[in-house]
């Protein structure tokens, strides 16, 4: 018996949400761990462009937030943002040199938790502090490094939905 | 032709996922802890937590040992420095014994409540919160321990934070470390009283509202104050001060303190189970 295709990316998600909460989160560097489930975005939008992107933001986001003290909905709102431009600046990167991604990555997450604390901090919590340097920093460092494995995981797990329409919308 | 299509549906989807994640967090935050969605996290949480469980105990020698080689330096030096404390703690036990047992007679004349008779309930922290925004940490009690939110945590060095939210087999507390934290206090000695905010990362909480005439010495313990509709019970120790400076001019001290527990590598704590008068 064959495995569903469909549930590559439920599977995938839940690893993910595993990962980021039981070993990344212990995983820190002044402080900041990686922030996969963001990378997840990236990832999308670099495979699979931005429709992808957006989504696997949104469902990665919103999935996260479920276990994050933050009002549920703002992860999912700015990974589906983070998601969705790198598809559009970004569609078929992965065919240029191994580097691109990576840098890719960084510059997107640091954006990433740019938007994060700015819309956080329309929401009252207070996330413009002067640590948000070292986190943006950080997790652009690290989260560049594990690029090319959340690359590798959101291909795999789009890879049910290769045979039909290609890939990169 | 084409292009510009495929280009509206793109920006289709973009908006009806940013709407639905808009809507999501209206909602939740309008709800404020008790909506509908509130119930869904919690249902998440209390599913999720055995397996995290099973994968934190597979997980936690290889992430003890990388912290170990991250933070060889740190080690050595603490170390150092623990020794030096624990002499200095075995004098102050001595001289601390008397002082308790009179203080002890003082609170019960008074009828003032003391952290140390409260009844706790003891947990593990299973892990920090995966967001490197908020200062919290997750344990591995809730409401089928009868925690609540309000309840301050502490462990025997001091005050740790208060849960923030509870589900039935976990809570989370929130650090007083973390920006959004506020904590009455007073210093030991002069018995001033203050509010310690938190300043984020592994920041010393700064210290407001002390007045520029009241002399504050380095290293003077500061208690929780406990006053009238306070967040935590009184004589709480929340940790030392580092520094005390008065610009000229200044209506209130720059005063910075260290917090008594190591906030980074918390393992277990203790739940007081009292919560905040109305």
């Amino acid at each position: 018996m064959r495995e569903d295709p469909r549930l590559r990316m439920p599977v995938m998600l839940l690893a993910a949400l595993l990962l980021q909460t039981s070993v990344l989160a212990r995983m820190r560097i002044f402080g900041v761990m990686p922030d996969f489930m963001l990378l997840l975005a990236v990832a999308g939008g670099i495979t699979a462009g931005p429709i992808r992107g957006a989504t696997l933001g949104f469902a990665s986001g919103m999935l996260i937030d479920l276990f994050l003290p933050t009002p549920l909905g703002l992860s999912a709102l700015v990974f589906t943002f983070v998601g969705y431009g790198v598809g559009v600046a970004n569609t078929g990167v992965l065919r240029s040199a191994w580097y691109i991604p990576v840098l890719t990555a960084a510059a997107a997450c640091i954006a990433g938790e740019i938007l994060y604390a700015l819309i956080g901090s329309v929401l009252g919590e207070p996330m413009l502090t002067a640590h948000l340097v070292t986190i943006a920093l950080v997790v652009g460092v690290t989260n560049g490094v594990l690029a090319p494995v959340a690359v590798k995981l959101v291909s795999w797990s789009l890879g049910s939905l290769k045979s039909g329409a290609p890939l990169a919308s | 032709m084409a292009v510009y299509r495929k280009s509206r549906r793109h920006r289709f989807v973009l908006v009806l996922l940013a709407l639905t994640s808009i809507t999501v967090l209206t909602l939740d935050y309008r709800g404020a802890g008790d909506g509908a969605l509130e119930s869904v996290r919690r249902s998440a949480r209390d599913a999720f937590a055995p397996v995290q469980s099973a994968a934190d105990r597979v997980v936690s020698p290889v992430a003890g040992f990388f912290n170990t080689i991250t933070h060889y330096g740190d080690l050595k030096s603490e170390n150092a420095k623990l020794r030096r404390q624990l002499d200095e703690a075995r004098a102050d036990a001595i001289r601390g014994a008397d002082a308790d047992r009179e203080r002890q007679g003082l609170l019960e004349l008074q009828g003032l409540d003391y952290a140390g008779g409260l009844a706790s309930v003891p947990a593990r922290v299973v892990s920090n919160a995966p967001t490197n925004f908020q200062l919290t940490v997750t344990i591995d009690r809730g409401s089928d321990a009868k925690l609540a939110v309000g309840m301050p945590v502490v462990t025997n060095a001091g005050l740790v934070g208060r849960i923030t939210s509870v589900s039935k087999l976990r809570s989370t507390v929130l650090l007083i470390t973390d920006p959004s934290s506020n904590v009455g206090v007073r210093l030991a000695t002069s018995g001033e009283q203050g509010v310690a905010k938190g300043a984020g990362g592994r920041q010393p909480l700064p210290l407001d509202l002390i007045d520029t005439t009241v002399p504050v010495p380095e290293g003077e313990p500061v208690v929780t104050s406990g006053l009238e509709k306070g967040l935590f019970p009184a004589q709480i120790p929340v940790g030392r001060v580092r520094s005390a400076k008065s610009a000229p001019g200044a209506l209130q001290q720059d005063i910075e303190i260290d917090p008594s527990v190591d906030l980074v590598s918390l393992e277990f704590v203790r739940v007081l189970l009292w919560t905040p008068s109305p």
